[in-house]
């Protein structure tokens, strides 16, 4: 940058300002939604109760309780307080006298969301005794916000800070920006762990009054991704009012469409799904749990350490995986792709054609089609092995005739991808290297090696590095060749955690797995860079 | 070349490469096989060809209650994605290619970056915002999915392209009073047309190869889309490969067909931005 634009402070008071606005009232929308959720809940459970036909005067008495009228005598709950009132009266309710009417009203209450109707008065009726008893249950608006405030606060100041610090500018707004937006999540977090955990405590207490265990800790996601919003806003306003230049404007514009969709359904998700690892599934319901997933998957908790299921059998198996794959693709590939820019090979762009016909099928087909060549009864590979006298094979009952299984599939999958790429690179290197080498007298090994291949390594590196990405994540071929057979063996991280969502329910532990496997993508990628970038600076 | 390989490196050239091209068609001759087999079994043997030819197969998948409707989700979805794609990673990769603004590594690190969700991830969260967006069994919902993720691959190898069109022939027009659009619509576009079409490409096999996701978000069989289908073909409790092989033939084939029409844009499109680094 020629110049950097200069800013005035005002702009990260506004954008916090309005950050902590949309944060609080955020906050205060899910703090209302925790509670209507925990309303419902604990209706159904007074109905559920009442319905497996407990004694009615036991139940009623307990709602006399003096717990619950404490709550109730305080005429004016504090603001920043989350309350709830729950109040019950015994009446006779003289339009209710019909024991079908009752039952009618009963059902009608199990079945839909109770507290939902407009007076917020449960009806409860048991038709043998002719009595009904109804409980108002009142919601009281509550601020959860505060830690978010708080958050809010120590964010402005720190933002503040760093900008006096380091002067006005774009970056220092940036910087100042995300500095703030640390105690801002916090806070964020905070709050809805606090509105979460006053609404358990509640839920228990009533719960404790009806004879019925408390329901789990609500989940605080949704508090999380709201108070995550205005963070992205705030870049993208803080972007915007500093790109005084118009040209910026116009970079911004053009990139508009994508950031928005990749915002919603890339990013969204994404931190979603990071917020579901920290809590636990449980039959619908999730409940913050904190580091326990991740504690489980590393500590491979149930398994011994070379048991299939255990969390380092698997990334040994993802790392054999990818390696393997990898090395084939780009040895394949760049053979095939030496081989074929020969311009005195005759017939090369029929062969061009026929060798990238593995990319152009997909994939699914040709994995299920490779399934059945590695059948035990039918399958082609054991039909040759019987030509050649070798007893036929039982690919999928032993790891390593599985795991060969699922190589032989990705390699032949993704072999033409790094053909292309490395034809592609090998046509970019000028010719006159060669000539110039030809009278230099040197091997075509030494071309290879001292032309070719230094030439070709910007090129294909990015291909490796993202080759790998995908292979690490390749769930295809895994899932249908092998599927993971024998015993979960042959899974790789990532259908490790498509079973753990998908076969066993347990969202949470299976986002941790997710999140642990962005996390060794991530440094991998990381750490490549940087051995590149050291490697090209040794090199000049 | 300055030294001509003899002839007989040659023929064990072309033998080689003949070896390989066997092995690599050899999976996709035996859906054709299959495909016109009146049998549901897995065919043995060695032989590639088709022995047969009954078109039973394909009459019985053509029969099938939701089969049009499941191959007409496929094709709006794929066709709609693509437009989609094309359009967010073209007006993305002209930003990240033409301009220098504040954000703009972070942005081209961050395409990358999102290769690394790892779907499992993303599944659980997309069905619930779906859910919320009343987008489940909905083509639409699909289509939303599949065209955010297939962009950073685009946007990466589109940057890659732009990068190698030299800016004098904007800047000339800029002297002559053309817009910002003008120049993308006029000069960009047209001159990348290659790539875009390789871009169009790769959208298009994202939105119609897919299929974890679609049978994950659409529970209704009048909204899947065909490969959701074919694999249940020969999933854990049926092996109807004959069936599955004649809808293979017939999912395979437009794609087959766009990939040799635009193979020659393949090998420039995909490295005209990796060889810039």
């Amino acid at each position: 940058m020629s110049h950097e634009p200069r800013v005035g402070l005002w702009m990260p008071t506004v954008t916090l300002a309005f950050c902590a606005l949309f944060g609080g009232v955020a906050l205060d929308q899910y703090g209302t939604h925790v509670q209507d959720e925990l309303l419902e809940w604990s209706g159904h459970r007074v109905l559920d109760t009442l319905a497996r036909g407990e004694d009615i005067a036991s139940v009623q008495a307990t709602f006399d309780d003096l717990e619950v009228h404490r709550v109730l005598d305080d005429e004016k709950p504090r603001k920043h307080r989350f309350l709830w009132r729950l109040q019950t009266d015994r009446a006779l309710d003289p339009g209710v006298s019909e024991d079908a009417e009752l039952v009618a009203l009963y059902l009608a209450a199990r079945n839909g969301p109770v507290m939902r109707s407009e007076t917020d008065y449960v009806k409860v009726a048991r038709p043998e005794e002719r009595t009904v008893l109804t409980a108002k249950l009142t919601r009281v608006d509550g601020m959860g916000a505060l830690p978010l405030y708080g958050g809010t606060l120590l964010g402005l100041v720190l933002c503040l800070g760093v900008m006096l610090f380091r002067g006005p500018g774009t970056y220092s707004a940036l910087q100042g920006g995300l500095a703030a937006f640390v105690p801002i999540a916090v806070g964020a977090g905070w709050g809805a762990h606090e509105l979460a955990a006053h609404a358990s405590g509640l839920a228990t207490q009533v719960g404790a009054l009806a004879g019925i265990a408390a329901p789990p800790v609500m989940n605080p996601t949704g508090a999380i991704g709201l108070a995550g919003l205005p963070l992205v806003l705030m870049i993208a306003f803080g972007l915007w009012t500093h790109s005084r230049a118009s040209a910026n404007r116009t970079a911004y514009t053009y990139l508009m469409p994508a950031a928005v969709g990749m915002g919603l359904l890339v990013l969204v998700p994404f931190v979603v799904g990071i917020a579901l690892a920290f809590m636990r599934h449980d039959m619908g319901t999730f409940s913050w749990v904190g580091l326990d997933n991740f504690w489980q998957i590393l500590k491979s908790e149930g398994y011994g350490l070379t048991h299939p299921l255990s969390f380092y059998f698997t990334l040994a198996v993802t790392i054999l995986w990818t390696a393997l794959n990898v090395a084939l693709h780009v040895g394949i590939g760049l053979a095939l792709a030496l081989v074929l820019q020969r311009p005195t090979l005759r017939f090369r762009g029929v062969y061009r054609v026929l060798l990238i016909v593995p990319w152009a099928v997909p994939s699914y087909i040709t994995a299920l089609i490779w399934k059945g060549m590695f059948d035990k009864q039918y399958g082609m590979i054991n039909h040759v092995f019987g030509i050649i006298g070798i007893e036929p094979v039982a690919w999928f009952n032993g790891f390593w005739t599985a795991f060969t299984a699922n190589v032989t599939t990705n390699t032949w999958l993704g072999f033409p991808f790094m053909m292309v790429v490395c034809l592609g690179a090998l046509q970019s290197i000028p010719r006159d290297l060669y000539e110039a080498a030809d009278v230099d007298g040197a091997s075509a090994w030494a071309k290879f090696r001292h032309i070719t291949l230094p030439l070709l390594k910007p090129a294909l590196l990015p291909a490796v590095i993202l080759g790998s990405v995908w292979t690490f994540n390749m769930f295809n071929v895994i899932y249908l060749v092998s599927n993971g057979q024998p015993h979960h063996s042959t899974d790789i991280l990532i259908t490790e955690a498509y079973r753990w969502a998908f076969e066993q329910d347990r969202y949470g532990y299976a986002a941790a797995y997710s999140v642990i496997i962005f996390l060794v993508l991530l440094s991998y990628s990381l750490l490549t860079q940087r051995v590149t970038k050291a490697a090209e600076e040794a090199y000049g | 070349m300055n030294n001509k390989p003899s002839s007989t490196m040659n023929i064990a050239t072309h033998a080689a490469l003949i070896c390989v091209v066997v092995a690599t068609l050899f999976p996709v001759m035996w859906v054709i096989k299959m495909a016109f087999r009146p049998e549901q079994t897995f065919a043995t043997g060695l032989n590639p060809f088709p022995t047969t030819f009954s078109l039973q197969n394909f009459t019985d998948l053509f029969a099938e209650p939701f089969f049009w409707a499941q191959l007409g989700n496929s094709f709006i979805v794929a066709g709609v994605t693509t437009v989609a794609g094309v359009f967010l990673a073209c007006t993305s990769a002209y930003a990240l290619s033409r301009f220098r603004f504040p954000g703009r590594r972070a942005a081209l690190m961050g395409f990358l970056v999102t290769q690394m969700f790892p779907g499992t991830m993303m599944m659980i969260p997309l069905y619930h915002l779906l859910d919320q967006l009343m987008l489940l069994d909905r083509v639409l919902g699909l289509v939303l999915v599949y065209s955010t993720t297939a962009i950073p691959f685009c946007v990466w190898m589109l940057k890659g392209y732009f990068d190698t069109i030299p800016q004098a022939i904007e800047e000339s027009a800029l002297m002559d009073g053309a817009s910002q659009f003008t120049l993308f619509w006029r000069i960009i576009l047209p001159l990348s047309r290659p790539a875009i079409a390789v871009t169009a490409l790769f959208s298009f096999m994202t939105a119609w190869n897919e299929f974890i996701l679609a049978a994950t978000f659409m529970s209704d069989e009048s909204a899947y889309t065909l490969p959701v289908r074919l694999q249940q073909y020969v999933g854990q409790y049926t092996a109807e490969w004959g069936h599955f092989a004649a809808g293979a033939l017939l999912v395979s084939l437009p794609v087959m067909i766009l990939f040799f029409v635009l193979q020659k844009h393949l090998v420039g499109g995909l490295t005209a931005g990796g060889v810039k680094g």
